[in-house]
C-alpha cells in the first residue's frame, strides 16, 4: 500500500489528543445523599468495570477514526503484481495503407501484396498468439487479436489517402512490448513499400524499440516504377480572362513519362500541354484556362489541374486548386504627403507591387496632402497618408464615411503630427491611436505580429517581414500614442509600446502607422522588407489567392469582412472531400476546417461559395526504391532485437496494477463514527 | 360519604376562592368530590412554620370539599333500664319513669370508649432525604402526624407520639384533651432527624410498654432489615393492635430519575457510590418494586394496613386511608 499524498500521514498524530485528554480527564460528578444505597450497589460494581473497559474501547475507536481519517486523506492506493500469465506469441503488424500503396505494375496492387503477406503471416502463427494490428496511414490500432480477428482485420483494410505516421506506430508499439506484453514473445513485422517519405521517418525515430523478434517486408515490384504526379501549382495571374498557372510535375520512376497536362475550371478546359519526363525528373510548365469573371465582385474558382493517364498511381495525377480573384476592378491608391521626396519611397513600393501578377492593377496616385480634396477620397479605395495633416481635420466626416464604405485608410504619424488634428479625426473614431508627444529614444521591433491571424492585413506579408528579420532595423524615435478602445494593436516595438494599430469601422479599416521621427515614412520603407512591408498594410483584399492544401494541413479560408460578421452570426458549413456537410469553425476573419475528409474539393455551402483544395503531401507517392542494406541497418537499429527489454522502475509500478482502496477507509470510518456513540451511549445509560 | 359527613367542615375557609385555585378530584363511592389541593400539598404545607397551622390546613382543606354537616362525635347512646340499686349515682335515675311508676330506674347507656392512636415517626437520618430538594421525607412525615393527630384529638382519640431512630427519642404519652395536640405539634415541629435506623427495635419497645391495645400508626421508610421489621410488626398485632404503616418514600427513591455521573453517599452509613444512574435505573426499579411487593404482601397476610406514600404527593391518600381503617374499627 503506498499514499498520494502522504503529507496527510502526518494527521495521524492527531490521536495523541484524545489519549492526552483520556489520561488527564477526571469523571465529573455531583455529590448526592441517598438512603437506598443496598439497591444501587450489584448494577454498580457491574457498571464500573464495564466503564472502564468502555472508556478504553472509545478511546481505542477514536483514535483509529482519527488515523483512518488521515489516511483516507493521504489517498491509499493499494499496488498488486497481476498474475503471472503464460508466455505467448504477441505479433505487431505495421501496415502501410498510405496512397502510394494504391499502385499497381499491370497484375496487382503494392496494397494487394502486402495485404497477401499479412494474411500469410498471420497463418503461420501459433494458435494462442495475439496479434495488434496498425494500419500507418489511417492510425487505427486494433490489439489483442485473435488469430480469427486479425484474418479479418486485415481483409477489412483499406488505402487511406493520407500518408503513413510511424511515429505513432513506434510509441505504441513500445509501450505495449514494455507493458502490457512485458513477459510475453514480442514480434513485430512492417509491410510497406518504404517510400523516401516513410523511410525518413523511421530514420527520425527518437529511440529504439526493444522487441523479440522483428521482421519487414518491401513491397514493391521488379519492374521499374511507372508515375508521374502535380506535385504544386501555383497561380501567376488573370490576365484577359484567362487564369495563368505555374504547375510542377515530377517524375517519381524510373519510366520516361510522356504525359499531356490539362486544366479545368467550370466548362472552361485548357489545351493539353505537352508533359514529357525523364526518370526522377520535375519539371515546371504553365498552362492557361479561360475563367468566366463574375464581375467586380471577388470570386473563387475551382481549378483541376489533370495529367493523362499512363501510370501505376493514378491518385496522383490530379490536382486540386482554389482560386480566389478580387474581381476585374482597379484599385486605387491615394498617396498624400507633404511633398514628392517624401512618398517617393512609398510609391516605389506600390508600384513594385502593382507589378506582381497576383494583383490586380492598381492605380497610384500622388498628391499633396495640403491639396487634399473630397474628389480624391471618392476615387480612392486605399489613401494613404504621410501624417496626420491639418487638411485632413477638414473631411475628418468624409473620411469616417469613406472607410464605413469599405475604404483602406493608412496613416503614418510624425514627430511634427498636428495634434488638433488629430484630435479631431481621433472624435470621428477615423484613428486607430491618438498620437502623443515624440520619444527620442532608440528601439527595435518585435520580430512577429502579436497575432498571426490578424484581421485587415496580409498574414503572409507578415510571416515575410518576419524572414526579413526587421526585428534588427534600428528606429530612431517613436510617439507615445493612446490606443482606441475598439482598435488592436497589431505589430508592438520591443518596448510594449505600440508599431501598427487597426480600427475596424464599417465595413473598412483604419490603420495607423507608428513609424519615426525621420522623413522616409520610417525604416522599414527603406529597408529590403518595404514591399512586404506594402503588402502587409495593403491587406489581401486585392490579391489573387490561391488555396491548395495538403492532406494533413489545416484548412484556412480567409473571410471578407462581410463573410466574418455573417459567419459570426450563423453557423457556417463547408462540404468536405468525402461529401459530408460539416460545421466549420470561425476564427477571426477565417474559416477553419479540421478534417478535410480525403483528397478533392472542400467547398462552402453558404453563397459566395468558396474552394479549397486538398491534396497529397509533396513527396507521398515519390516510389523511389531503397536500398536493401541501408533498409535493413534502419530497420534494425529501430527494431532491435536480442537484447533484454530494460523497465524502468516506474513502468514496473506502472505495470503494477493499482486500487484505490479509500473507498474502503471512508466506508471503515462511517462505521466505527456509528458505532462511537452507540459505545458511549451505552456507558450512559 | 356517609363516613365524611361525620366531620364538620369549617366555615373559617373561602371555599369558593380555595376551589377555584387549588380544587382537585377523588371518586368517593361513585361521587366526585373536590378538595382543596393547596392545604395537602407538600409543598404547600413545608412553607407554613406552625405546625399547628399546618395540621389543620391538611385537615380542613381535606375535608373542605364536603358538605357542611353537624360534628356529632362520640356521644354514650341509651340501651335499656334496670332497678336501681344502692351505690347507683342519682344522676342516672330516669326521673320521668319515677314520676309515672313510682319506682326508682336507671338509664343504662352503651359505653363507647374512644380509641388510643399511638403515632410512630421515623427520624432517623434517611427520613432527611429530599429527592428533589423540596418536601424532606420527615416534613411529610411530619404533617401526616399533625394532621392525624388534630383529627384524632377532634374525635377526642387519645393520640400519643413516639419519636424514633435507633431507639425511642421521645414519647409523649396518649392524652385526649384538645390542647394536648400543642404538645405533639411543638414535638414535630422541632424535631431533627439523627441516627442510624432500628426500626424493629423500637417496634418491640412499643409493643412492650403500651398498656392498652390501640391503634399503631408508623410513619417510617422503613429502611431497615425487613425480617426484623415483619417481626416487630407481627409482635404488635400479636398484642391485637390495629397496625397502618405509611411507607413514605421520596419519588427519586422510587424511581432513580437522576441523569449524569453522581457520587451516592448515603445518609446513615456514609456509603459512597460513584455511579451512572441511567445504567442502574432499570435494575434499581426492579428491586425496589421487589421490596415494596414484599412488604405490602407480607403487612397483608398480617391484617396490617400498608399504604405506600409518594412525598410528592398530596396527603389525602394517607388521610382517606387512616379513616377507612377507623371506620373499620368502629
Amino acid at each position: 500500500m503506498s499514499f498520494i499524498q502522504w503529507i496527510f500521514l502526518f494527521g495521524g498524530f492527531a490521536v495523541v489528543g484524545p489519549v492526552i485528554a483520556h489520561l488527564l480527564a477526571k469523571p465529573r460528578f455531583r455529590r448526592l445523599p441517598f438512603t437506598m444505597l443496598r439497591f444501587l450497589y450489584t448494577g454498580q460494581i457491574e457498571s464500573r468495570s464495564r466503564r472502564n473497559l468502555r472508556d478504553l474501547l472509545i478511546l481505542l475507536l477514536r483514535c483509529v477514526i482519527i488515523v483512518l481519517i488521515a489516511m483516507l486523506f493521504a489517498r491509499p492506493m493499494l499496488y498488486t503484481k497481476p498474475k503471472p500469465q503464460q508466455t505467448r506469441p504477441v505479433y505487431s503488424l505495421g501496415l502501410d495503407n498510405s496512397i502510394s500503396m494504391a499502385y499497381t505494375d499491370g497484375t496487382d496492387s503494392y496494397f494487394d501484396k502486402l495485404k497477401d503477406s499479412a494474411i500469410d503471416y498471420i497463418r503461420s502463427a501459433k494458435t494462442d498468439a495475439l496479434f495488434n494490428i496498425c494500419a500507418l496511414a489511417s492510425g487505427d490500432w486494433s490489439q489483442g487479436l485473435s488469430k480469427e480477428q486479425a484474418l479479418a482485420e486485415v481483409k477489412a483494410l483499406k488505402i487511406e489517402t493520407g500518408s503513413a505516421n510511424v511515429n505513432d506506430f513506434i510509441s505504441s508499439l513500445n509501450r505495449v512490448s514494455r507493458s502490457e506484453h512485458l513477459d510475453d514473445e514480442v514480434s513485430v513485422l512492417v509491410l510497406s513499400d518504404f517510400t523516401p517519405n516513410i523511410l525518413k521517418q523511421f530514420v527520425d525515430a527518437e529511440k529504439p524499440t526493444v522487441v523479440d523478434k522483428m521482421d519487414y517486408k518491401l513491397i514493391i515490384s521488379p519492374e521499374p516504377v511507372n508515375n508521374a504526379a502535380i506535385i504544386d501549382a501555383h497561380v501567376i495571374g488573370i490576365i484577359d480572362g484567362k487564369l495563368t498557372a505555374n504547375v510542377t510535375v515530377a517524375n517519381y520512376g524510373r519510366v520516361e513519362q510522356n504525359r499531356q497536362l490539362t486544366a479545368r475550371t467550370g466548362e472552361n478546359k485548357s489545351a493539353p500541354v505537352d508533359i514529357n519526363l525523364f526518370a526522377q525528373q520535375r519539371r515546371t510548365s504553365q498552362i492557361q484556362v479561360r475563367v468566366d469573371t463574375a464581375g467586380p465582385e471577388r470570386f473563387f474558382l475551382p481549378v483541376e489541374l489533370s495529367l493523362s493517364a499512363g501510370d501505376g498511381l493514378k491518385e496522383d495525377d490530379t490536382f486540386y486548386m482554389g482560386v480566389s480573384s478580387p474581381g476585374h476592378k482597379n484599385v486605387n491608391v491615394l498617396l498624400a504627403g507633404n511633398g514628392a521626396d517624401e512618398m517617393f519611397l512609398l510609391k516605389t513600393v506600390m508600384d513594385t507591387i502593382s507589378r506582381k501578377s497576383s494583383y490586380d492593377t492598381l492605380q497610384i496616385k500622388q498628391i499633396l496632402v495640403d491639396d487634399f480634396a473630397l474628389s480624391d477620397l471618392k476615387w480612392a479605395d486605399v489613401v494613404i497618408c504621410s501624417a496626420v495633416a491639418e487638411q485632413l481635420a477638414y473631411f475628418a466626416s468624409n473620411i469616417a464615411g469613406f472607410i464605413k464604405a469599405g475604404g483602406r485608410f493608412i496613416c503614418f504619424v510624425k514627430e511634427t503630427a498636428t495634434t488638433e488634428a488629430a484630435r479631431q479625426l481621433w472624435q470621428r473614431d477615423v484613428l486607430a491611436a491618438l498620437p502623443g508627444k515624440c520619444i527620442h529614444e532608440r528601439t527595435y521591433m518585435q520580430p512577429n505580429p502579436c497575432d498571426n491571424r490578424a484581421f485587415g492585413v496580409d498574414n503572409i506579408a507578415a510571416r515575410a517581414l518576419s524572414n526579413y528579420r526587421i526585428d534588427k532595423i534600428l528606429l530612431k524615435g517613436y510617439l507615445e500614442c493612446q490606443q482606441h478602445p475598439d482598435s488592436k494593436c497589431l505589430w508592438q516595438f520591443q518596448n510594449g509600446l505600440g508599431f501598427v494599430y487597426l480600427k475596424r469601422l464599417g465595413v473598412g479599416v483604419s490603420i495607423l502607422v507608428n513609424t519615426s521621427v525621420d522623413d522616409s515614412l520610417g525604416s522599414l520603407t527603406k529597408s529590403n522588407a518595404s514591399v512586404a512591408f506594402g503588402r502587409y498594410l495593403l491587406g489581401k483584399d486585392s490579391q489573387i489567392g490561391e488555396y491548395c492544401f495538403a492532406r494533413n494541413e489545416q484548412v484556412m479560408l480567409p473571410l471578407s469582412e462581410r463573410q466574418t460578421s455573417f459567419a459570426a452570426q450563423k453557423q457556417s458549413w463547408v462540404q468536405t472531400c468525402n461529401g459530408i456537410k460539416r460545421r466549420a469553425a470561425v476564427a477571426d476573419s477565417f474559416l477553419l476546417i479540421s478534417d478535410p475528409g480525403g483528397t478533392g474539393w472542400i467547398k462552402t455551402l453558404s453563397k459566395p461559395t468558396m474552394w479549397a483544395g486538398i491534396n497529397l503531401p509533396e513527396g507521398e507517392t515519390d516510389m523511389t526504391k531503397p536500398v536493401a542494406s541501408e533498409l535493413a541497418d534502419i530497420m534494425n537499429r529501430v527494431f532491435p532485437t536480442g537484447t533484454e527489454r530494460t523497465v524502468s522502475a516506474v513502468e514496473v509500478l506502472n505495470n503494477r496494477k493499482r486500487t484505490p482502496i479509500w473507498k474502503y477507509f471512508a466506508w471503515m470510518i462511517i462505521l466505527l463514527l456509528l458505532a462511537e456513540p452507540a459505545v458511549a451511549n451505552r456507558l450512559k445509560r | 360519604m356517609t363516613l365524611l359527613r361525620m366531620y364538620h367542615c369549617p366555615n373559617s375557609l373561602n371555599r369558593d376562592v380555595l376551589k377555584r385555585e387549588f380544587s382537585w378530584e377523588f371518586i368517593c363511592r361513585g361521587k366526585t368530590v373536590k378538595h382543596n389541593r393547596k392545604y395537602l400539598d407538600p409543598i404547600f404545607l413545608s412553607k407554613l412554620a406552625n405546625m399547628d397551622l399546618v395540621a389543620r390546613c391538611a385537615v380542613e382543606g381535606f375535608f373542605s370539599g364536603l358538605h357542611p354537616s353537624p360534628f356529632h362525635g362520640f356521644s354514650v347512646e341509651y340501651s335499656d333500664h334496670r332497678e336501681y340499686h344502692l351505690g347507683d349515682e342519682l344522676k342516672f335515675v330516669d326521673w320521668k319513669v319515677f314520676g309515672r311508676s313510682d319506682k326508682l330506674y336507671i338509664k343504662q347507656f352503651q359505653q363507647e370508649t374512644n380509641t388510643t392512636a399511638y403515632i410512630l415517626l421515623d427520624t432517623s437520618k434517611s427520613m432527611s432525604f429530599a429527592g428533589d430538594g423540596l418536601v424532606r421525607k420527615i416534613d411529610y412525615a411530619s404533617f401526616l402526624a399533625a394532621a392525624l393527630s388534630y383529627l384524632m384529638l377532634s374525635q377526642s382519640d387519645s393520640t400519643s407520639l413516639v419519636l424514633f431512630a435507633e431507639k425511642v427519642i421521645k414519647n409523649i404519652p396518649p392524652r385526649s384533651k384538645r390542647t394536648h395536640l400543642n404538645t405533639i405539634l411543638a414535638a414535630l415541629q422541632y424535631n431533627r432527624p439523627e441516627g442510624r435506623t432500628n426500626l424493629a427495635g423500637v417496634l418491640h419497645t412499643i409493643a412492650e410498654t403500651t398498656k392498652r391495645r390501640g391503634l399503631i400508626i408508623l410513619i417510617s421508610d422503613l429502611l431497615d432489615d425487613e425480617e426484623d421489621i415483619y417481626k416487630g410488626l407481627a409482635h404488635l398485632k400479636f398484642l391485637k393492635h390495629d397496625v397502618i404503616v405509611f411507607h413514605t418514600m421520596d419519588h427519586q427513591e422510587l424511581n432513580l430519575d437522576y441523569e449524569g455521573l453522581i457520587q451516592f453517599e448515603d445518609l446513615e452509613s456514609k456509603a459512597k457510590i460513584r455511579a451512572f444512574p441511567q445504567s442502574l435505573r432499570d435494575g434499581y426499579r426492579m428491586r425496589v418494586a421487589e421490596f415494596l411487593d414484599d412488604i405490602e404482601k407480607t403487612t397483608g397476610k398480617s391484617n396490617i394496613d400498608y399504604c405506600l406514600l409518594d412525598t410528592s404527593k398530596p396527603l389525602a391518600r394517607a388521610l382517606i386511608a387512616y379513616l377507612a381503617k377507623r371506620k373499620r374499627m368502629m
